[in-house]
């Protein structure tokens, strides 16, 4: 239970652990990793972005001086049916190229030079199969489809087909109920292919040795994934296999998968030298898991009071090249904000030739909320009702059941969005063409595995060694609960994140979960070594156990005990160890349940350039339940960064493809993200209605600030200019088009 | 292939590598396309020639009559000279737009230009202005005027073993100003969909003297647009609205990832308007 | 008897019941209920499933205690989820 107490310093602002390194430049990222004797490994990537691979001849390449390994997916073992299939065949192209930038064979030689003159030698015959870019093109009577073998899960038989699998909700009568709204608003929306940007591209050192066993370094969001992947993909057990994680520059579920380790440990094992890979800005655009493109068709009814009755959505969205689009995510959450006695969802996860998806925070909600928001804010509008009323009439509560079953315990929905309509920036002034939008968020949150030890100095300082890869400022979190039960100074607190055989298993750095579930580990950890400083002063005391308390960094007697000893603190203790049974170690695991939703509120003010279509974001606050905010600084961070990614993606973010397939945009010049300068200051509200079932009320707050923004950004344009933007980006030619088309209506 | 880097300290040391490495060397100022374009294997020079030991490509002069800039000075270094920012705003707010600042802690006005990129930003600015290119090479010492030095995509009209020395512009006249600007989806890091450099002369009555635009990124290089029409009239909304439509019918842009023909044909008028008006507040403040 | 609900897609495999009543003590039992039932649906439930049990979602649930009084929602399992 979350318990309600000071704090000393749960909700300060300590400077990261890791700060000092990062800020000298001395933080070792994945390109940074080298051993003696190291070799370069590149791949050789398809230039179709639909083909059959008819024949590889590696011959000229394998007899180049200085090449060491050529590898193939004829390197590779076949999986069993249900294994890493897709994994594999996307790592190294067996049959068929699936996107443009699919990787068909790789190289190792001494030099980076001559591993990509090298490529340059292997040959390849192709028979180019026309490409499939979009979902209409997928879903097409004459489709050329990815894999004729492959028949759509949640589907009665359909034959060859593209769609790959197809989920649905439903409750009550929703067709029957629209007959008894007094408004229907029945829309379509769309979204393209975007990337998440992290800064550094995937790269890692991959050292096979004799025996077999496979040393991994690599900056990912979760070594033991990459363990168990590689594992998979190599057919090797699991102990086989050990990944050390480098600091990582960003992720944002980009990196919870492998691309490039299996194949440097192949490399390595056939050339025994390491091998070092690291993949080119381009390499990662073309080759790497953007988020899925998407079609919303969203069908919603009310009351002429602005009571929601009855709603029915359509999902498609583009898995890329192999299954896996976040459609059920997307079809959970697009309506889970709302109170709605009817309604149906139905998603289908359709396959492209794109590169495969990947997470990008919250996936799927993200291009959900776009519709819903969208949708509302029209409701609102038609309806004369304040978009912040409307939510608020129908926002969901504890108790309330979500469309795929379970029901809502303590949520913060109503308390983000009555924050956001008392804050200054909602009744600020707008000038000429600019307009303001809000947009809600919701996102399920994640609890799943999490290990975590601390170790107790001699001089009663601690080591708090977990095996999250820290991505958005996590260690300061972990010291921060460590110091907090152990009533130490935070900085006297050493978090590290540690290697796959030192740390317990713990899964992905990912879903909002670090700090609630590796944190909560963290804090049974330093319970365990609670009760061992109280056993311990029970001993020196020659007391009971149940005589001793402890409270801020000191064991005492307890009071009413008739005991008048004088505290202990854990110091003094940790000197004694010898003498009093030994180290002084804890150690937590646990499979986290309980991950509370998170719930934020963002609003945005935008001018719209009349004349070239051109959108400056002028004011955004970003409002967000974080249950209880550990370290606010980065949770404000989370918040912002989320904000920024939701305003690429509404504004100009989108892959752009040519006829063939090849991606026309493959760098940061072209493929716009904001810059700095684009933005103002993301103001931050946090708002704490701390989830129930953890120790310190926490709840995720990595994903659901960038659930909000596409719609927040597409509902102020509206309100700036007029304009009602249903597809995405909102770029300035878009924008100017639409702006000319209502013109001339 | 060897690849070699030299620094010669004169122009002729300079002048004399390239003639003698022809095709196999390239000049070096600050790198910020030539070493991008090396990176992603668009060129590979065997040897490049650095041209930032030689004085004259480094130098800046404010003179009586003329100003010369060095064609290798870097843009963050021209920015710090506020007579010059006084004298060609318009020329300095195209070179402030070059990248980001550690972009302009390198580029020059002379790569930018050599460079040959349809949407450089200096190139209208410079157009507009008048500058002329000073060029030294094996035969010695050439002038051409900026919208004859730039001739096509990534081409110029220097010789083998020619080096572009330095830009000179003549001190603007009384009540005459310039300004350029671009646009780009986003405010930094992005080229340019639209790029319009204009300068404008007045009358001591505030009329129309002289009026000029320089488009960049709409045709194969800096397109200049007449605006003859704008003559001896007021600079009003009427006269701006004609000078953008002028500036629309001049475009002659392609469709690409960056913009399509019809937007980048909008956005030219739209630029040329808002251009010329800066210019011409400007000038009517020197009066 | 715990209520077990049927989503839409898996309705075909058990008589096109929405909800259905077993006796069972844990997830494990509800399966074998089910499958005892109406043979195949395991089959057509397939491997990886998620249930939300009174409320509460579980990715890895085989183990899980269910009541009497408890509901169960089968959730296709998470995919892209992360
Ligand atoms: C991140 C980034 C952002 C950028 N943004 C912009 C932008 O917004 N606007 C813009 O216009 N450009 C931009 N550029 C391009 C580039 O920075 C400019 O064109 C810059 O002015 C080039 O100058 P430089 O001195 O670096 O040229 P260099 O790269 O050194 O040279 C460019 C070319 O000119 C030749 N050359 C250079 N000097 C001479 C000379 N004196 N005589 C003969 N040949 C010569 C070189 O051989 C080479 O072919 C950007 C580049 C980067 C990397």
């Amino acid at each position: 239970m979350a318990e309600d107490r000071k704090y000393r310093w749960v909700g300060t602002r300590p400077i990261r652990h890791d700060g000092v390194d990062k800020v000298t430049g001395r933080a070792n990222y994945g390109a940074d990793f080298a051993l003696p004797g190291m070799l370069w490994g590149k791949i050789l990537r398809s230039p179709h972005a639909h083909a059959r691979i008819l024949r590889i001849d590696t011959s000229r390449a394998e007899a180049m001086e200085g090449v060491k390994a050529v590898a193939t997916a004829a390197d590779l073992p076949e999986q069993r049916p249900g294994g890493a299939t897709d994994l594999s065949n996307n790592i190294l192209a067996r049959d068929k190229v699936l996107y443009h930038g699919h990787a068909v064979a790789a190289v190792a030689a001494i030099t980076a030079e001559i591993a990509a003159q090298a490529l340059d030698e292997i040959e390849i015959e192709y028979e180019a199969l026309a490409p499939v870019l979009s979902l209409d093109a997928a879903l097409a009577d004459d489709a050329p489809i990815l894999d004729t073998a492959r028949r759509a899960r949640g589907m009665d038989d359909t034959g060859p087909t593209n769609i790959a699998a197809r989920v649905d909700f439903s409750r009550g009568e929703p067709d029957q109920a629209f007959a008894s709204c007094d408004v229907v608003l029945e829309r379509s929306y769309e979204t393209q292919t975007v990337h998440q940007g992290y800064i550094e591209p995937h790269a890692c050192v991959a050292d096979t040795k004799a025996d077999g066993l496979v040393e991994i370094w690599c900056s990912t969001q979760g070594t033991f994934t990459v363990r168990s992947l590689t594992a998979d993909v190599l057919g090797l057990d699991k102990s086989r296999v050990k990944v050390t994680p480098s600091e990582i520059g960003g992720g944002f579920g980009g990196k919870t998968t492998v691309y490039l380790e299996p194949v440097a440990a192949l490399l390595s094992r056939q050339s025994g030298r390491p091998v070092k890979m690291v993949m080119s800005r381009d390499e990662v655009f073309r080759a790497t898991g953007p988020a899925a493109a998407s079609r919303i068709e969203l069908k919603v009814g009310a009351t002429q009071q602005g009571q929601l009755v009855a709603a029915t959505a359509r999902l498609w969205m583009e898995a890329g090249a192999f299954p896996g689009s976040p459609v059920q995510a997307a079809a959970m959450t697009i309506l889970a904000p709302y109170k709605l006695d009817h309604l149906f969802i139905e998603g289908f996860d359709v396959v492209v030739t794109k590169p495969k998806v990947a997470a990008y925070r919250a996936p799927g909600a993200p291009q959900a909320a776009f519709a819903m928001e969208s949708l509302l804010d029209e409701l609102a509008q038609q309806l004369k009702i304040d978009p912040i009323d409307l939510r608020l009439a129908n926002a969901v509560a504890a108790g309330d059941q979500l469309p795929y079953g379970p029901r809502y315990k303590t949520i913060g929905m109503k308390e983000t969005l009555e924050a956001a309509r008392d804050h200054p920036h909602y009744s600020a002034p707008l000038g000429e063409n600019q307009g303001r939008g809000i947009a809600l968020g919701f996102w399920f949150n994640n609890g799943l595995n999490s290990s975590a030890e601390v170790y107790l100095t001699e001089d009663g300082t601690a080591v708090v060694v977990t095996g999250n890869p820290d991505i958005g400022g996590s260690r300061a979190s972990m010291a921060i609960l460590c110091a907090e039960e152990l009533g130490i100074d935070v900085m006297k607190v050493r978090p590290i994140v540690a290697d796959t055989e030192t740390a317990g298993y713990t899964d992905v750095t990912g879903g909002s979960r670090v700090t609630f579930a590796t944190g909560w580990a963290v804090v049974n950890a330093c319970r365990v070594i609670i009760e061992d400083l109280r056993r311990r002063a029970a001993q020196i005391w020659e007391c009971d156990l149940e005589q001793v308390a402890f409270d801020d960094g000191r064991c005492l007697p307890v009071e009413g005990s008739g005991l008048s000893h004088d505290p202990l603190s854990v110091a003094e203790i940790a000197r004694k160890m010898g003498s009093t049974g030994g180290p002084i170690n804890g150690q937590a695991q646990l499979s986290a349940r309980g991950a509370g939703p998170g719930f934020a509120t963002h609003l945005c003010d935008v001018e719209v350039d009349p004349e070239t279509g051109h959108v400056d974001v002028i004011r955004y606050t970003a409002i967000q339940d974080a249950g209880r905010a550990i370290h606010p600084a980065y949770v404000e961070g989370q918040m912002q960064g989320g904000a920024v990614q939701g305003i690429g993606w509404a504004l100009n973010e989108e892959y752009l493809f040519d006829d063939e397939g090849r991606m026309e945009n493959a760098s940061f010049l072209d493929y716009r993200m904001p810059v700095a300068s684009d933005l103002p200051m993301i103001d931050t509200v946090i708002v704490e209605v701390p989830n129930p079932i953890h120790p310190y009320g926490v709840r995720g707050v990595g994903e659901t600030p960038i659930v909000p923004p596409l719609a927040a950004v597409a509902n102020a344009v509206k309100h700036a200019s007029g304009v009602r933007m249903q597809s995405l980006p909102i770029s300035p030619p878009r924008l100017l088009a639409a702006l000319q088309e209502q013109a001339a209506e | 292939m060897q690849r070699s880097f030299e620094r010669p300290q004169t122009l002729e040391q300079a002048i004399g590598l390239l003639e003698k490495h022809g095709d196999a060397a390239r000049p070096l100022a600050g790198g910020t396309d030539l070493l991008v374009q090396m990176r992603a294997g668009l060129l590979r020079p065997a040897v490049l020639v650095d041209l930032k030991g030689i004085e004259e490509l480094m130098s800046l002069e404010l003179g009586a009559d003329e100003v010369v800039i060095g064609a290798a000075h870097s843009t963050a270094s021209l920015r710090e000279n506020a007579d010059l920012v006084a004298l060609f705003p318009g020329l300095l707010e195209a070179a402030e737009l070059i990248g980001s600042e550690q972009i302009q802690g390198r580029a020059s006005l002379g790569g930018n230009l050599c460079n040959g990129s349809p949407a450089a930003d200096t190139g209208p600015a410079l157009a507009v202005v008048q500058a002329v290119c000073e060029i030294a090479g094996p035969n010695g010492r050439r002038t051409l005027p900026v919208a004859e030095f730039l001739t096509g995509p990534g081409a110029t009209a220097l010789g083998v073993g020619e080096i572009l020395v330095s830009l000179r512009i003549s001190r603007p006249p009384a009540r005459a100003a310039d300004a350029y600007l671009r646009f780009i989806p986003r405010t930094e890091m992005d080229i340019a969909v639209v790029g319009a450099g204009a300068w404008v002369r007045l009358e001591a009555d505030g009329s129309c003297a002289e009026a000029r635009l320089s488009l960049g990124a709409v045709g194969p290089t800096v397109l200049p647009v007449a605006l003859d029409a704008l003559v001896g009239g007021p600079i009003d909304d009427a006269a701006l609205a004609t000078a953008g439509e002028a500036a629309s019918a001049a475009a002659r842009p392609i469709d690409d990832k960056r913009g399509t023909i019809a937007y980048r044909r909008q956005v030219s008028g739209v630029l040329a308007r808002r251009a010329l008006r800066i210019a011409a507040d400007r000038a009517a403040q020197r009066s | 008897m715990t209520a077990v609900v049927i989503p839409n897609g898996l309705r075909a495999h058990c008589e096109g019941c929405a909800r259905v009543e077993v006796e069972a003590v844990s997830v494990r039992g509800v399966l074998a209920a089910l499958e005892a039932r109406f043979p195949g649906f395991g089959a057509a439930l397939g491997e990886n499933v998620a249930v939300a049990i009174d409320g509460e979602v579980f990715q890895d649930p085989l183990y899980e205690a269910v009541a009497p009084e408890s509901e169960l929602h089968f959730l296709p399992a998470l995919s892209g989820g992360r």
